[in-house]
């Protein structure tokens, strides 16, 4: 499974977020690849993943989260997502 | 201080913007004279500049109500701003984006339409657009 964290440079509240998320992600599902994208850097790609507002968080490709999840809700949606067979 | 017309020949605006601003609490008088009219500060000429400039870089009425708070909110940093900036940008690339697809889609209309001189019933374009509005419901 792969998760991308869009951010900007400079935000604090990504940046306080980061390692708690990454955690909750890794103790959820097994093989997890984890990216931090700077839209600043991949504009077309965050437009491309519809992302419009930071913090966001996408899964696979979707975007799941467009403000940022608590660590439980990252969890919560991974492990769902698990269980539906993504 | 400034009566209305003045203010908005300083800040290049017509009076009507200015009372538009106040219904969107954008500004206010500092003042009111015995009669009722209004009175602005120099500040308020400022405070317009940054609204039409603000408007010109896209943000709506309602994000440059926020980001005149942030402006005047001593716990807010350049990062809060930017970071709306950012947004802003995100959503203009996203409606150039999805233009950039509509005027793909009129290209392969107006080339699939190679008679222009055929009656509109035959039209190639209005067919296609009949067809997409069958596909819609």
């Amino acid at each position: 499974m792969k998760i991308e964290l869009f951010h900007a440079p400079g935000c604090s509240r990504c940046a306080a977020a980061r390692e708690s998320l990454k955690a909750a992600a890794e103790t959820a599902v097994t093989g997890l690849e984890w990216r931090e994208v700077n839209v600043l850097d991949e504009m077309d790609y965050a437009v491309e993943r519809g992302v419009l507002s930071l913090p966001a968080v996408v899964i696979d490709g979707e975007l799941v989260f467009s403000t940022l999840p608590t660590p439980r809700q990252l969890r919560a949606a991974l492990i769902g997502r698990n269980l539906r067979g993504h | 201080m400034l009566t209305i017309g003045k203010l908005a020949a300083l800040a290049k605006t017509s009076t009507d913007t200015l009372r538009y601003y106040e219904r969107e609490r954008l500004i206010e008088p500092a003042d009111r004279t015995e009669s009722g009219y209004r009175l602005y500060d120099k500040d308020s000429a400022r405070r317009i500049h940054f609204i039409k400039q603000a408007q010109h870089c896209g943000f709506t009425l309602t994000e440059i109500r926020d980001l005149l708070v942030l402006r005047n909110r001593d716990a807010a940093c350049c990062g809060d701003v930017r970071k709306r900036a950012i947004e802003k940008k995100l959503q203009i690339e996203h409606k150039i984006k999805a233009m950039k697809s509509m005027s793909k889609a009129l290209d392969r209309l107006i080339a699939d339409c190679a008679n222009e001189a055929h009656p509109v019933e035959e039209c190639t374009i209005i067919a296609a657009l009949e067809q997409a509005v069958g596909r819609v419901h």
